[in-house]
């Protein structure tokens, strides 16, 4: 019987310090045994238990895509125990990694659409996923227009800079990064989220809408959407809970009888709407 | 089925055999309380009880259980190996039949599919579940009967032992319970003492008087998570969490790490949704922000969610939590007052 409870062991590759203000960073995590890294099979939405002997455990959204080969990649923000510990490592630190966990954004009902993705603060991890693993030149045609908003109160807290770079290329992707506030250096587009969306305008003809980000900008940027005609199944969203098994049992990141580790982290607006408003 | 009778006198011995032979668990007087303990010399196992103060589910899942063992390395802590594990059959002798039904409803959330929590899993193989059938009810405050057991329920149970008033009737429901027939003689069971049992089982089911609306409740259960009458529940609750460790079915926890020196071990604990921490982030934000809501979640987890997503209702009747609420918060009276609504 295999036992969920016991971390695959990685070693951090890489770490990137993403933002201005120091508290975030994306940890690049190798495993120490190839059968490991084979046997990690995800898919983007998907997160994982990142794991540190004496400390304890943190369930984060796994921010590389499947189709990077030889790591995977967390993007984590300073905030408790175990977080603070990974801030203070160095490369070369050995831990564990427990998942890959929870559903996933749902790829086959994604294919053939339009994707709109929007994202808000460093909730834009797993979207960075998602993203990456669209535009993959193996993938790319199963997928409609990509169109992304993304924002960021200042420039300096945008995450991912040197990839929007890359995608800020792409013609294939219509990309649209936004500040609540610039700097003397930011050549780019002011605004919050949802008026920037609204100028987007996205079309909902045959088109998802992929929505992470704080809950005021989810709160102000829904109703955007519903005035673009988006139905309730076609927006998703991720949700966070204070998780420890990861695995639908130790009971406490439950909405209703779903389980927010096991059955989510992804649902529509359609199956929030049917589950009890506890998050 | 391989049924046995066995004489009243010699039940005694059977276990002290059985004790001789594996770790042998059954009620045991401690003071005041009957509790569960290890049978070795001088022990005496009670013959006659009504139930034992704690729920033994803490024989599958323990109060606090070491999963996993590491040690100090040059680049960090590495694994160094898996909790105790088990050592050796266990037997646990005179579970009543609310008790091993908590097995059964429990095994439901372990032994799912997908997955497997090999923890709980060896322990349940490794361990026989010989049951006492309650002839009558034990406490004023058992329902077992409203919330779909009863008193001679087999659910969960490998050996059951029935009191026929002159003898015991032995029953054997699984191959692991089969493996401790060589210790019950081989008087088969007649026709009589079949139907004597039947009879008893009839009456003890009857006998139990008291009827809560347990299954009834769950169509309002599933209108009204917003309701005024969940503001009525909470207000002298005292979050000690005490109804949920006394509970065979309550199982949520928490995973901790400890180390000392250059060795550490990650352990979990039994946690409760009655405490505020339970479920409070990092951020601060916490889903359940007060009293109303965690006792929403405790009586909702046990008579909706854990109905829909398994079946059962997570509730076996015992009655434990009733008799130990400090400040007597009665499950019971709560299901009543939601039927009436």
């Amino acid at each position: 019987m295999q036992n969920p409870y016991v971390p695959i062991p990685v070693v951090v590759d890489k770490i990137i310090t993403e933002v201005d203000t120091k508290d975030i960073k994306t940890f690049r995590l190798a495993f120490l045994n190839k059968e490991d890294e084979e046997k990690f099979k995800y898919i983007p939405g998907q997160f994982a238990e990142l794991s540190v002997f004496g400390k304890g455990e943190s369930p984060i959204g796994i921010a590389s895509s499947p189709t990077q080969k030889g790591y995977i990649e967390f993007t984590v923000q300073k905030a408790g125990l175990v977080t603070s510990f990974l801030h203070e490592m160095e490369e070369g630190t050995h831990m564990g990694v427990r998942g890959p966990l929870g559903n996933s954004w749902p790829i086959e009902f994604l294919e053939g659409k339009n994707i709109v993705v929007v994202g808000g603060g460093f909730a834009f991890t797993t979207l960075r996923s998602l993203i990456n693993y669209m535009i993959h030149e193996d993938n790319r045609k199963r997928f409609g227009n990509i169109t992304v908003v993304y924002g960021a109160r200042n420039p300096g807290l945008l995450i991912y800079k040197d990839e929007l770079k890359e995608w800020e290329k792409r013609t294939d992707l219509n990309l649209n990064v936004t500040v609540d506030k610039g700097d003397e250096t930011w050549k780019g587009r002011e605004g919050f989220v949802p008026a920037v969306c609204k100028e987007v305008a996205p079309s909902s003809d045959n088109a998802v809408a992929v929505i992470c980000g704080p809950p005021i900008m989810i709160r102000f940027t829904l109703p955007v959407f519903f005035d673009l005609n988006f139905s309730k199944e076609n927006i998703l969203t991720s949700l966070e809970m204070r998780m420890k098994c990861g695995i639908g049992k130790c009971g406490r990141c439950n909405v209703g009888h779903k389980y927010v580790c096991k059955d989510g982290p992804v649902f529509s607006l359609a199956e929030l709407d049917k589950l009890t408003k506890e998050y | 089925m391989e049924k046995r009778l066995i004489k009243k006198d010699v039940l005694a011995g059977i276990v002290g055999k059985l004790a001789g032979d594996v770790n042998l668990f059954a009620p045991v007087k401690d003071e005041d309380n009957v509790l569960f303990e290890l049978v070795k010399d001088g022990t005496t196992a009670l013959g006659s009880y009504k139930n034992t103060k704690n729920a033994p589910k803490a024989f599958f899942f323990p109060r606090s259980e070491t999963l996993m063992r590491y040690t100090r390395k040059e680049k960090g802590m590495e694994f160094s190996g898996l909790g105790e594990g088990v050592s050796g059959r266990t037997v646990l002798f005179g579970v009543r039949p609310c008790d091993a039904r908590s097995f059964a409803i429990l095994d439901l959330l372990f032994d799912q599919d997908k997955y497997k929590d090999p923890y709980y899993i060896e322990k349940r193989a490794n361990t026989i579940v010989v049951a006492f059938a309650c002839v009558k009810p034990q406490y004023s405050t058992c329902f077992c009967t409203s919330v779909g057991g009863s008193p001679t329920s087999t659910e969960g149970v490998d050996v059951m032992l029935t009191d026929l008033g002159d003898a015991y009737l032995a029953e054997f429901f699984t191959d692991k319970g089969a493996d401790l027939l060589k210790y019950f003689g081989d008087t088969t069971a007649d026709v009589a003492a079949e139907k004597k049992k039947d009879e008893i089982a009839e009456a003890a089911a009857k006998a139990i008087t008291k009827t809560i609306p347990a299954g009834e409740i769950k169509p309002w259960l599933d209108a009204n998570f917003e309701h005024p009458f969940w503001d009525t529940i909470h207000k002298k609750c005292l979050a000690c969490g005490t109804c949920t460790f006394m509970c065979p079915t309550c199982h949520c926890f928490d995973i901790q790490d400890e180390v000392k020196a250059a060795d550490g071990r990650r352990m979990r604990n039994w946690d409760s949704c009655m405490f505020p921490l339970f479920t409070k982030e990092t951020s601060g934000h916490n889903p359940r922000t007060s009293q109303k809501e965690r006792w929403r979640q405790r009586f909702m987890h046990k008579f909706r969610y854990y109905v829909d997503m398994f079946g059962p209702i997570a509730c076996v009747g015992c009655g434990r939590c009733v008799m130990s609420c400090p400040v007597n918060i009665d499950i019971r009276k709560i299901a009543e007052d939601i039927s009436k609504l």
